[in-house]
């Protein structure tokens, strides 16, 4: 894996890059100028490096080779004009508005996570700029009814019903779970005791979790000794490679073992080896087998950041995303209301199958499970889109 | 519970105090001895994770050969962070209130510093490695291999310091000017020398107890605070200055924390901690084993 | 200029800087505004802290404890109450949770206090978690009801602008005095019958007042606010660092100092976010050593000083360099065995 440095020194070369191929093209027509804010430096960044901004460069990289961005049929390069959030929502909150209200530039991206885009979710609303938001994950978002905001990722309702039912057509009859002590564990936890109800699945432990916690051990051992048949867990990156590690350490093999966030990440094979990963179960919803556009983008993502892969759920909704706006564009130029009523009121074709939206909740794309078999991580759960057959019993740590 | 899970409970409490307290002797030399709260302690910590990790991945050292690398290194960097800081706050200050004060703000700035420069050169990314994964079966119990180093090297560390402090002149020396500052130096104990190269002695320290931290945890640029803290809570338990009460401080936090993780959840640790810290600090300054 | 002049001179200054951000909103640019504010947040949040832990020398940590617990204070409030109503609110919660705080640990000095402080705003943060999450099954809060951004502007402003007047007004005060008196050394101001205790309470729920206050203003600009963000010990440790490099002693250091900071870290952090924050600490390290009395305290002679020493360290060297050093010695034993 290549070192940070040598990374951002590619993104940043590959953003001047990108800058430049607008230039040639700048003698054709006015570049369609797309501002975000994303964090680079800060506790955001492990996420946002590898679900979000690598993808907004390689969107406006691939459309300037094929001569810009179609805006009604007249092709215009893309100018991204972005800055670093350092992981602070107060930062992000003026960044976008110095973009929407200063600047005034055509398109805005989101930023990275569920504190990010609460914040800016009613300034989108305010200024009239659609925005569609693949990092963030709040029934409190969808709540507010914010029109100009829309939600790629499915919600903890779909997510953890999934779950359930998979756990229940496979015979599982008892859990263990550990959840984060913030929005996104204790909306999950809330789903998750909904579903739960009149499955036949008993939970026999769970127990919260401050985030950036240090050690797990104990809460596995004590759950190693009362055996469930299933681990679930509600858990961020550094936390989700901790509990596998730790489980490993003490011996814990439960038939399914499922840690939400992170699991999804090239970082989890990784550090926990191909093998070592074997069977473990998380938050995924599609991969290169998914579909053809999926692996074009796969393909294209890998060979453009150095064999980084983009992650197995977030990246391709981010994709998706994309996609969406870029057909908008198509269609409706830079008018946003129309751009807005574009992306409310149709379903769309993507690389993750379809997506349309009530409100501001993407209410096609399924709840899914997906499970880490030889390397790859596949889609195994509900059966209409999966890429493989769940292995119904993990084998022991290696 | 059965009684094996129990063990297994209080013995993984004691290795990850042994860690706590190998954190927490090197902060409790700097204060014990100078009075200088380094609450940037946790960030040379991390520093001696990241170059053992950088080490390890980019040149395949041993992340154990990297235990005396890392040990040399931090007390070189100790020496020169003690003359370039420390040392004219100590000749400008009127008082000890003046020169404790100041010395937390230069801390603080240090603090800062390390941190974002580490960011800065490594990235915000967590990283790690694998070093003896596999689970090692004591009787009933079942540990990871690594911690169970990290857990015997540690203790070696605290007990080969203590012993160091009692037996060898030098460490009369510390002791004697920990206790005095005045008469020691009447009786000709070098402060100039000594106080340079406790400092260095703690912050090596720290990079020992970073070096052997990467090769059970992932580590992060933001990892050192919670270190600092969990120092901080240590000494003030075993009492501010002594070795021994850092040692048993530090076991006696691993053991709380375990047990309280196991009878509430992890949440209610971090408040667990906190409470027993302002607790201490209100109720027994000197420390829970003072006499 | 005697100490009539003086005030009428520091109450100009406010009054001028006062008006001249007032009219900012107008003809300044959304982004400018923005800047402004954070600017005059930490104006409000540094000159408050200086007035208290400044002149006593005890040091803080706590405000990111008290502008949290503003800033949950207004977020309960905004849905029944108007909005200045919440600040207050804010406000006052935080000022009874300092005086709580101030009896337990107020009579310790030095490390312990500071090292106190920062422990119980861990602790809040993690008991507002906790119960949070125990009694009402959420974590974060959402503010629905948020008021306009002038109005917000207006607000932090005028806390700031409050944060200086009482910063003006105290130091010309028999309460002034007293701080300034516990000080320099507080055993002996108690024994001039200083009630150290009254006045120290006092001192530190003005600084909570003020952090409340700011945070509960603040916070309505973020939409969602959960422990972490509210509670973020950064906010409290730029608070102490500006107030430390621009001069906590000082009237305007803290001021300066706040503006000088917001606009190195929006420059800075378009080209190297860290280098901001490396910058902040090393700042404050050589302001300790060097500078003792921040940035406020520069004067003209300041920089004649330091290059009267660089200048003696040069002789210094070069003595020692050239061998004269060395040879003087000699000579010196030589006469005295001679």
């Amino acid at each position: 894996m290549s070192t940070s440095v040598t990374r951002r020194s590619a993104v940043q070369a590959l953003a001047a890059g990108a800058a430049t191929l607008a230039v040639p093209a700048l003698a054709q027509a006015a570049p369609v100028r797309v501002g975000y804010a994303i964090a680079r430096t800060g506790t955001w960044t492990g996420g946002a490096q590898v679900s979000q901004e690598p993808n907004y460069l390689l969107w406006a990289e691939q459309q300037n080779q094929a001569g810009g961005l179609s805006v009604k049929g007249t092709k215009r390069p893309i100018e991204l004009i972005s800055y670093d959030d350092r992981s602070e929502v107060e930062t992000c909150v003026r960044t976008y508005e110095k973009l929407m209200g200063s600047d005034k530039v055509d398109l805005v991206l989101p930023p990275w996570g569920s504190n990010a885009n609460f914040a800016v979710a009613p300034l989108a609303n305010r200024f009239g700029y659609p925005f569609l938001a693949p990092t963030a994950l709040s029934k409190r978002l969808i709540e507010m009814k914010l029109p100009y905001f829309f939600l790629l990722l499915q919600q903890p309702a779909p997510m953890t019903t999934a779950l359930v039912e998979m756990l229940k057509a496979n015979g599982a009859k008892s859990a263990a779970l550990i959840y984060v002590d913030d929005l996104f564990g204790l909306e999950n936890y809330a789903a998750l005791k909904v579903a739960l109800q009149g499955s036949g699945i008993s939970l026999v432990e769970d127990k919260s979790y401050p985030p950036g916690v240090k050690d797990l051990s104990p809460v596995l051992r004590s759950m190693k000794d009362k055996n469930p048949d299933a681990f679930i867990g509600f858990t961020y990156p550094p936390d989700t490679i901790l509990a596998s590690k730790q489980a490993k350490e003490v011996g814990f093999n439960p038939k399914f073992f499922y840690a939400s966030v992170g699991t999804a990440f090239q970082l989890y094979k990784n550090v926990m080896t191909p093998a070592g990963a074997e069977g473990v179960l998380g938050m995924g919803s599609w991969n290169a087998k998914t579909s053809a556009g999926a692996k074009a983008y796969f393909d294209a993502h890998t060979k453009k950041f150095g064999g980084k892969e983009p992650d197995r759920w977030a990246s391709g909704h981010c994709w998706a995303g994309l996609e969406i706006l870029t057909a908008a564009v198509a269609k409706h130029g830079l008018d946003r209301k129309a751009i807005r009523d574009y992306v409310a009121n149709t379903t769309h074709e993507t690389i993750i199958g379809k997506i349309r939206f009530d409100g501001s909740e993407n209410v096609a794309t399924p709840g899914t499970v997906s499970q880490w078999q030889n390397g790859e991580f596949e889609v195994v759960w509900p059966k209409t889109v999966a890429t493989a057959a769940l292995n119904p019993a993990k084998p022991a740590w290696k | 519970m059965s009684a094996g899970a129990w063990l297994e409970l209080i013995a993984s409490g004691l290795i990850t105090g042994g860690i706590y307290a190998l954190v927490a002797l090197g902060l409790n030399l700097q204060y014990g001895l100078m009075r200088i709260l380094n609450i940037a302690h946790g960030e040379f910590l991390m520093v001696g994770a990241y170059l053992t990790w950088m080490a390890q991945t980019s040149f395949g050292l041993h992340p154990l050969a990297m235990v005396p690398v890392s040990f040399a290194l931090l007390m070189a960097l100790g020496l020169v962070v003690h003359r370039l800081c420390f040392k004219r706050l100590a000749a400008t200050s009127p008082d000890l209130d003046v020169f404790e004060a100041r010395g937390l703000m230069v801390a603080f700035g240090l603090m800062f510093l390390v941190q974002n420069a580490v960011s800065w050169i490594w990235g915000g990314d967590l990283r790690g490695y694998d070093f003896a994964t596999a689970p090692v079966h004591i009787g009933n119990a079942q540990f990871a291999g690594n911690k169970l180093i990290v857990f015997a090297l540690a203790l070696l560390f605290a007990l080969a310091l203590i012993v160091l402090l009692r037996q060898t002149l030098y460490g009369k020396g510390v002791r004697a000017l920990m206790q005095s500052p005045v008469g020691a130096q009447l009786v000709g104990i070098d402060t100039e020398r000594l106080h340079p190269l406790m400092f260095g002695l703690g912050l090596g320290l720290s990079g020992v107890a970073g070096c052997l931290l990467s090769m059970a945890y992932t580590i992060s640029p933001a990892m050192g605070e919670p270190y600092t803290v969990t120092a901080l809570i240590v000494i003030t338990l075993g009492g501010f200055g002594s070795m021994s009460g850092a040692l048993a401080g530090g076991l006696l936090l691993g053991v709380i924390e375990a047990l309280g993780m196991h009878f509430s959840n992890p949440s209610l640790k971090a408040l667990l901690s906190y409470s027993v810290f302002i607790a201490v600090l209100l109720l027994r300054p000197k420390g829970l084993f003072a006499k | 200029m005697n100490e009539r002049q003086l005030f009428v001179r520091d109450a100009l200054v406010l009054f001028g800087l006062a008006g001249w951000a007032l009219a900012l909103p107008a003809y300044a640019s959304e982004f400018v505004v923005s800047l402004a504010l954070t600017c005059l947040m930490y104006v409000a949040l540094s000159s408050s802290w200086a007035l208290f832990c400044g002149t006593t020398r005890y040091l803080s940590l706590a405000t990111s404890a008290f502008f949290g617990i503003g800033a949950y204070a207004g977020a309960l409030a905004l849905e029944r109450l108007p909005w200045l109503a919440a600040i207050a609110l804010g406000a006052g919660l935080a000022t009874v949770v300092a005086v709580v705080m101030g009896a337990a640990v107020l009579h310790l000095r030095g490390t312990y206090f500071a090292v106190l402080t920062f422990g119980m705003t861990e602790l809040i943060r993690h008991a507002i978690t906790y119960f949070e999450k125990s009694v009402t099954g959420t974590v974060g809060r959402v503010l629905m009801v948020v008021p306009e951004r002038d109005t917000i502007y207006l607000t932090v402003l005028a806390l700031a602008v409050l944060a200086v007047a009482t910063s003006i007004v105290v130091r010309r005060t028999r309460f002034g005095l007293a701080l300034q008196g516990i000080g320099a050394d507080e055993q002996r101001a108690q024994t001039l019958g200083v009630n150290t205790r009254l006045i120290k309470t006092a001192g530190f729920a003005l600084t909570a007042a003020f952090a409340g206050a700011v945070g509960a203003a603040m916070s309505v600009r973020w939409t969602y606010i959960d422990p972490p963000t509210v509670f973020n010990p950064f906010i409290g440790f730029q608070t102490v660092l500006i107030a430390l490099i621009g001069g906590a002693l000082t009237l305007w250091g803290p001021l300066i100092a706040a503006i000088v900071f917001s606009v190195l870290a929006e420059t800075l952090r378009l080209q190297a976010p860290q280098v901001y924050l490396m910058a902040l600490g090393l700042l404050l390290i050589l302001s300790v050593l060097y500078l003792p009395g921040g940035l406020a305290s520069i004067r003209a002679d300041t920089a004649k000083g330091w290059w009267r020493d660089i200048r003696a360290l040069y002789e210094e060297k070069r003595y020692e360099w050239s061998g004269e050093k060395a040879r003087d010695k000699r000579r010196e034993r030589e006469r005295r065995l001679a």
